[in-house]
Parts: structure tokens; sequence; C-alpha cells
């Protein structure tokens, strides 16, 4: 596996001339939480813990040149470490637990106390590893994207579970017709976003889980595949925009024969921030 | 449909645009659903041969955009033109060998996309600029308040077959119903830019790939289920979304033929027929009859 230093920083949120976005019924707000720094919001929170637009545990990072923040976004992957280099939190070690799509984010994970210390622009690397990546013993059918080699075996994921078939436990099993934004874009570098507002689902969905989406190929663009399913991380929290919603980066793909998900509401454990070592 | 609206109050707005080049960079390919390599034109430029009633797939194209494909150089002044222009509008050449020919907005794909007669698009080119008379956004169905209208000239409106049925719905006619597993790249975009791709109407890929939509044809109104476009485009059970295929083929995976967007509401404020006929070609473009007209 080839690993890349990447350069890159926290972001600070952007917003057009107007502050107000418009929501699923058509009414305006104010877009809090999307990108840049958030404090108090980690693995393990309700996607619907804030009542802010796309928001993620922790930094998001990105690069002043478009075509170097398509890469950071592109080779980073979950449970890469990240160091911070420059201002007050320079030292401070952190894990890729996500990313977002369009313009290329990486979401960063921290220590609430170093998260306390970083600012807009401050310098991070990024040890970037996984693109490229097939874990011994899996099936040709399935693939495993955006996952550092050394994440997976905290994952609940069994890549040769009855000897053939790929099995993960998941939060919940959707219907591809909810997956809004990040369809027909690069499951590389963008997250799918799920089309769910609070009370759609029987369960609450905590950052970090694994979700299954039904009929949903990732291997290269995201799109519609019959009798296919497509694993990812929970990786921000949920959005009043029409399409959006809590969004996940795909970590596993395949025929629906060959990667099967355990759906399992009340019990389920995903990435947390014991596995990515922020505790 | 004869409806009670506000048409007399809407504004007619004369905007200016250029056709636009064909772009690409220097990495050439994309990629296909089975993450095959592909080069195919279609998007920007001039593209010929594809009208309204045309199949919209089964070319060997990427994102077929019918006749013009129009931008304004100003980012601001081209995002007013992709916002306010409407399908129906007419748009005329001002300048190059086809000047004074006159055509029609059939859709948006973050170009204005305008169909001609054939024998004018033989003649533009990139470059070439053109008048678009903006007129739509802020229609409004007096007896239909739960339904939003959008990207729709008055008089296209006018043209299409439908209105009040005797329960109080919109009767609209529509080629063909979409289900919302077809609903591709655009989800999450706002509804008065672009349009929805649609997937599973890869032509010649596999059945896996299909949802029986390899049959739509450039111009037809479709209706997307559960699918709310008032203020944006997100999913929504219950409501429904009427379009009209503007763009055709693509290969690119999660991409597909693309309605943009007319109307929006609950499902029950619609009544909905199902009528082969239901066409751009039907009302707006019965070429070439309708330029030999023009030229009298």
């Amino acid at each position: 596996m080839t690993s890349v230093n990447l350069a890159g920083c926290a972001e600070h949120p952007v917003l057009g001339e107007s502050p107000y976005r418009v929501d699923r019924d058509g009414v305006s707000y104010v877009p809090v939480g999307d990108g840049g720094i958030i404090l108090g919001l980690e693995l393990g929170d309700s996607v619907f813990k804030l009542a802010a637009d796309h928001a993620a545990p922790g930094a998001c990072l990105v690069h002043p040149d478009a075509a170097a923040r398509h890469a950071l976004a592109a080779f980073a992957c979950i449970g890469n470490r990240v160091v911070v280099r420059t201002g007050p939190a320079a030292g401070a070690v952190g894990s890729v637990v996500g990313k977002r799509g369009e313009a290329g984010r990486v979401i960063a994970g921290f220590r609430q106390a170093d998260l306390a210390l970083l600012r807009p622009s401050d310098e991070v690397l990024v040890r970037a590893c996984g693109q490229g990546w097939r874990p011994e013993g899996l099936t040709t059918d399935v693939t495993v994207l955006n996952l550092d080699p050394a994440i997976l075996a905290v994952l609940p994921v069994d890549l040769a579970a009855d000897g053939r078939r790929v099995t993960a436990s998941v939060r919940a099993v959707l219907p591809g017709r909810l997956a809004g934004n990040g369809i027909g874009r690069p499951a590389a570098s963008w997250d799918l976003d799920l089309q769910l507002t609070a009370g759609d689902l029987a369960t609450d969905v905590l950052l970090g889980d694994l979700i299954a989406v039904t009929d949903i190929d990732a291997r290269y663009n995201m799109g519609y595949r019959r009798d296919w399913l497509t694993v990812g991380v929970v990786v921000h929290g949920a959005s009043p925009v029409p399409g959006h919603g809590p969004g996940i980066t795909p970590i596993l793909t395949g025929p629906s024969a060959a990667l099967q998900p355990l759906p399992d509401a009340a019990g389920h454990t995903g990435l947390t921030a014991a596995a990515v070592q922020l505790q | 449909m004869k409806l009670t609206a506000n048409q007399a109050q809407l504004p007619r707005q004369v905007l200016a645009g250029e056709i636009w080049p064909a772009l690409a960079d220097r990495h050439v390919y994309r990629v296909d659903p089975d993450g095959r390599p592909f080069v195919l034109p279609g998007m920007g430029a001039v593209t010929l041969g594809v009208h309204c009633g045309d199949p919209a797939t089964g070319h060997a194209a990427d994102h077929l955009e019918p006749g013009a494909s129009v931008r304004h150089r100003d980012a601001a002044a081209n995002f007013a033109l992709q916002y306010l222009t409407c399908v129906g509008n007419e748009v005329r050449v001002t300048s190059g060998p086809a000047a004074g020919a006159v055509g029609h907005v059939i859709g948006q794909h973050a170009y204005v996309l305008a169909d001609f007669p054939e024998a004018a698009l033989q003649l533009m080119a990139p470059g070439d600029t053109v008048t678009v008379v903006a007129v739509g956004q802020g229609l409004a169905l007096a007896d239909h308040r739960d339904i939003v209208v959008k990207n729709c000239d008055p008089g296209l409106l006018d043209r299409m077959p439908g209105g009040t049925d005797s329960a109080g719905r919109l009767k609209v006619h529509v080629a063909a119903r979409v289900p919302a597993e077809a609903i591709g790249a655009g989800a999450g975009m706002i509804s008065e830019y672009a349009n929805t791709d649609l997937m599973g109407a890869y032509q010649g890929l596999g059945d896996d790939l299909s949802l029986g939509l390899e049959s739509l044809r450039i111009g037809d109104v479709v209706c997307l289920e559960d699918t709310d476009h008032r203020f944006g485009r997100g999913y929504r059970a219950g409501f429904l979304t009427i379009g009209v295929i503007s763009t055709g083929q693509c290969m690119l995976f999660g991409h597909g033929p693309g309605p943009s967007s007319l109307m929006s509401g609950p499902a029950e404020a619609f009544s909905i027929v199902l009528d082969p006929a239901a066409n751009l070609a039907s009302w707006l473009h019965p070429w070439p009859q309708e330029a030999a007209d023009d030229q009298r």
C-alpha cells in the first residue's frame, strides 16, 4: 500500500451574499454548522442532535487549491491519522472519520480539548492510505473503499462470514430511493446523503453507524443497480435541504448475494471514538 | 390547459446568452456503470439531429443536449439566465449565419437548452449570441394552490392538454411515470437550475441497470413519483413532480435522460393521464411546418 503525506487546513465555513437557504417545506433558514470546526459533536451522537445543516463531528479539512483539495478528499480514508502542524493545537493527533463531496472536504475527529484550540486555516497533515486496498481473502465481487487498512479490524465487518459472503452489522437497511445528493458522483470522494428526517425510522441514527443502502453500486460513481448493496459510515448530521440528509462515506459495495447487512437497530456499534483512538 | 393564473402579472424580461462550447479536461475519460472509460459528445455547443419527439436514449452520447446549449459569459448573469429562463420561452439567434432563427427553450441543464429547426442548427456555432425572452417564474395557479409551478412559460401551459377535473384536481398528460428509484444526479439541487438525471435508462447495458425507462423521448412530459421539487429536489412520499425530458443518453453512472421540473405538489392534487403524445413536439415544435410558416 502507498502512504502519502497530504497537507490540508481547517476550513472556515463559507456563505453566499444571502445567509438563507430554503428547507424542504419552503422555509428560509441560516445554515449553521455546514463545514468548518464543530465543537461538542462526536461519533456516537445522534445525526439529529444539533439544529444544524450537515454538521460533522470535528473539523472539516480543505486545501486552498481546488485540485489539491479534490486530491485530499479522494485519497484520505477513514482511520487515517491527522496531525495538526500549526497554531495552539499543533501536535494534536486526530483521525479521518469521513469525507464530503462537491468541492471536497475531509472530516477529521479530534479530542474535544484539542478541537477547542483549533482555528480555521490551521495546517494539518493527513497520512493518506487506503484507496486501492483489497484485503486478503475478500471475495472478488465485493469492493472495499475509503478505509485505512488498519481500521477494518475494529469495524463490525466479517470478510468471510461463511467462507464466501461479507457481512456487516448495520443500524438499518435503507431502500435506494432514499439516496439523495451524491448519486451520480464518485464514491471515492463524495458522501451519499440519506433523505432522512427525525422520526422517519423507528431507530435513531448515530454518527459513526454503519448503514446499508439497497440497489446502489458505489464502485465508481454511485448509482442504481438492482440486487446490489452499499454499506457506509454515517459521517455527518441531518440537513434541512431537500435531497440532503445524514451522509454516509461508502466503505463496502457488492452484489447483495456477496455482501449481506446484519441490521441491529438496538445493539449496533459502528465507528467509535475509541476505534479511531480519540478517547 | 386553460387555467386561472397570474399570467398578466408575469414580467417578460429580455436576456442575453451565447452558444457555449463543449468542454473537456486533459484526462479525457469518464466512467460508465461498469467502470469502463468513455469519450462521448453531447454536452455543450450545438448538437445536431436530435429534437423533441426523438428517442432520448440509444445515441452514442453522454448527457446529450439537443440543439443549442446556451450560457452567459458573466457568472452572476449566467445564474440569472439559468434561473429565469423557462421551458417554452422563445429564443432568437442574434449573430452568425443563423441570425433571425427562432427556437424554444426545452429545459435547463446548467445550460439553457434551445431546440431549433435542424436547418437553422446546421448554421449555428459556439459564440453565436441569442436573445431569450424569459417569462414564467412566479406563475401561480389560482385553483391549485398546493401545486408549485416553475420553469414553465405560461404559453406552454396553455398548449398542454388537461386542466382542472371535476374533482378539482389538475389533470396532466404524461408520457411516462418514473419511480423514485430512478432519481439520479441532481437530487439535492435547486429545481430552477439544471435537471434531474434519471437512472435505469442505459440502452445496451445490463438488465440489472434497467428501470424500464429506455423508451423516453426528448420533450416527453413525465411524472416523477414520491418526489418534491417545490423548494429544491428531494424524495417525499406522496408527492409528484411533473417535468419535461430535456437531455438524453448518458453513459456516466448515476446519470441519464433528465427532466426539467415544471410543477410539483401532493399526489392528490393531480390527476395523471398516461398519453404517449405528451411531448413538447405536440405543442411547441411541429417542425418543419412551423418554420416554413414563419418564413412566409
